[in-house]
């Protein structure tokens, strides 16, 4: 019930009510929600039931859909592993040294003459089931409306407990703030229309950003039209950055293909989570 | 394994094992202060360990919020965010829990502090109701210890059900072990009606602790056994405590052996000539210290084993 009473706190905070510098306490928010959208939601929750209804089974079982869900789309053969992303990134949150919130892991597999690299640039999933939304016990860690997770910095306290549950190992203790920090697909930036830093930046226009769930976006085309991967599927976490052409090939695979592989971070952390 | 720093070191393990022991003393206290008649044979178990309890507990939360990030840069109280929010999260939960577990733990042995306290007298009452709460209060913060670790399928090590399982035997023969090493320390010979009561109440304790043993290293062999016999991440991340695994010898030698095997082993010898022909509960000074001493290592070790292998294991794949 606790937690029901936080999501409907945390729901208000709008697709274009982008909050970074000065993230809202609980407090502020428990004073700016109000009846009205309390009313709103349970016309919407009924409305959603209704159509539930008609829907195949399969369809129905799924989480509800959200309005807006940003989610990116990296298109790994047009990386070429340049790390101007991991750059860009670093330079518009000077983040500190010895942690990342974007970077690109390079693969290394076979043996010469048969030997090949590709790139797998890695971020925060901004994943629809997150499991560090789920154990972060001040709430400072939350979905947005759109679908970003972002990290209030003035309520994480900075115990560490996301950073054991991100099966993708996007999460770090900034040694500045001491508080867990990690990409917010730059809602600074996407807040006045902008695209995220590492998009903007990116030579071989491999990463595309946009709305997942808007139809006609061309994120949601290229989903549709491509095989896509997400990364860890079988963790159920739902993740809302794509892959197309994406080695997820792992260090453990030498013990059955027999291949040299090696995974390059490009991390402090030499191993991959 | 990696020379990497841990994302938990040692004030999380430290605080696994002191807030499993206070919780586990609590617990027995508690439990043997309210089984026990109006005889007061038993009465010094319950005031040791509610004597016990709240310290290590203290202690360990003390050293947990040294962990903290933001403890690291100088936002010393950022924590009592904690007390801002209540949700599902095992750590809020376990928050609420600790605190309840303090202050009702003080209030439980401040109703022990009269030096001629003893069944029947005019705390009494509020001790026993306070002993129904220190029972489920006990036996909470010892399972949540080990929630707190299992809730998260990106540890695979830590991903078990019987985990929490695990750490809640392990807290209560911890417990047993903090009351009978104070006791063995602390209790001064003479006084034959005294000596009486000291040899029944290390009776009880001695035969419920190799009960807890046994019990603890059945779990801990399904938990072995069960991550073994799958395939995949649990399997990968089990077989850092086997055989050629990189923690093996620390989990074998320090936690099978000194923790379990060798206290199991004294204990039956212990026990043995009262359960099966009524002879005198008789224990040596240096076993009746050494015994506790190992159990508590022991206990020790398993967290040390278990945060660590956790944290040096990952879902297999990408």
């Amino acid at each position: 019930m606790f937690e029901l009473c936080l999501y409907f706190e945390l729901e208000i905070m709008g697709p274009n009510g982008f909050r970074t510098e000065k993230m809202m306490s609980a407090r502020t928010m428990k004073r700016k929600r109000g009846r009205r959208k309390f009313m709103e939601r349970l016309g919407v929750a009924t409305a959603a039931a209704a159509g539930a209804a008609a829907l195949p089974a399969a369809a129905r079982a799924a989480a509800p859909k959200r309005a807006v869900q940003y989610g990116m789309l990296i298109d790994a053969r047009r990386c070429v592993g340049c790390h101007a992303c991991t750059v860009a990134c670093k330079s518009e949150f000077d983040v500190p040294l010895g942690v990342n919130r974007s970077w690109v892991e390079y693969t290394e597999k076979g043996d010469h003459p048969f030997a090949q690299r590709t790139f797998l640039p890695r971020l925060c999933n901004h994943c629809s089931e997150p499991p560090c939304v789920r154990v972060c016990p001040t709430g400072a860690t939350y979905k947005r409306r759109d679908g970003i997770v972002v990290i209030d910095k003035n309520m994480c306290i900075g115990c560490k407990y996301c950073l054991q549950a991100c099966p993708y190992d996007a999460r770090f203790l900034n040694p500045i703030t001491g508080t867990a920090d990690k990409c917010d697909f730059c809602v600074h930036r996407i807040s006045q229309g902008l695209v995220p830093a590492c998009v903007n930046t990116c030579v071989g226009r491999a990463r595309i950003f946009g709305d997942v769930n808007a139809s006609g976006s061309e994120i949601s085309k290229l989903i549709a039209h491509n095989a896509v991967t997400v990364l860890r599927k079988e963790m159920g976490t739902q993740p809302n950055v794509f892959y197309i052409g994406a080695d997820d090939s792992d260090e453990h695979d030498i013990h059955y293909t027999g291949q040299y592989i090696h995974v390059n971070t490009h991390r402090s952390k030499k191993e991959r989570r | 394994m990696h020379g990497e720093e841990l994302t938990w070191s040692l004030p999380v393990i430290s605080y696994l094992f002191l807030a499993g022991m206070g919780a586990g003393a609590l617990a027995t206290s508690a439990s043997v202060l309210l089984r026990s008649g109006p005889s007061g044979t038993y009465f010094n178990i319950a005031r040791y360990g509610a004597f016990i309890a709240p310290i290590p507990v203290s202690i360990g939360c003390f050293l947990l919020i040294f962990e903290l990030g933001t403890f690291h840069v100088g936002l010393w109280f950022r924590w009592i965010n904690l007390y801002r929010v209540i949700n599902l999260s095992p750590m809020s939960i376990g928050t609420w829990l600790l605190t309840f577990f303090i202050g009702i733990s003080i209030l439980y042995a401040a109703t022990f502090l009269p030096r001629n306290a003893a069944p029947g007298d005019k705390w009494d009452r509020p001790r026993r109701l306070l002993a129904w709460v220190c029972v489920p209060l006990g036996i909470g913060v010892a399972v949540y210890t080990g929630v707190l670790l299992g809730a998260m399928p990106s540890r695979p090590f830590w991903n078990s059900p019987i985990l929490a399982m695990l750490f809640l035997l392990s807290s209560l023969s911890t417990g047993i072990a903090g009351i009978m090493l104070a006791w063995a320390i602390l209790h001064r010979k003479g006084d034959p009606e005294a000596e009486h009561r000291y040899r029944e109440s290390g009776y009880l304790l001695t035969a419920t602790d190799i009960l807890l043993i046994a019990l603890e290293s059945l779990v801990l062999l399904l938990f072995i056994m069960y991550a073994h016999l799958t395939i995949g991440s649990v399997k990968h991340a089990i077989s850092v405590i086997l055989a050629g695994g990189p923690l093996a010898s620390t989990f074998w030698l320090w936690v099978v052996l000194l923790g379990l095997l060798i206290p199991a082993v004294i204990e039956l010898f212990l026990i043995l000539p009262r359960l099966l022909y009524q002879k005198t509960f008789e224990v040596h000074r240096s076993l009746e210290v050494f015994m506790p001493v190992a159990v508590l290592i022991g206990g020790f070790m398993l967290r040390y084993v278990v945060v660590t292998a956790g944290q040096i294991t990952y879902p297999i794949g990408l």
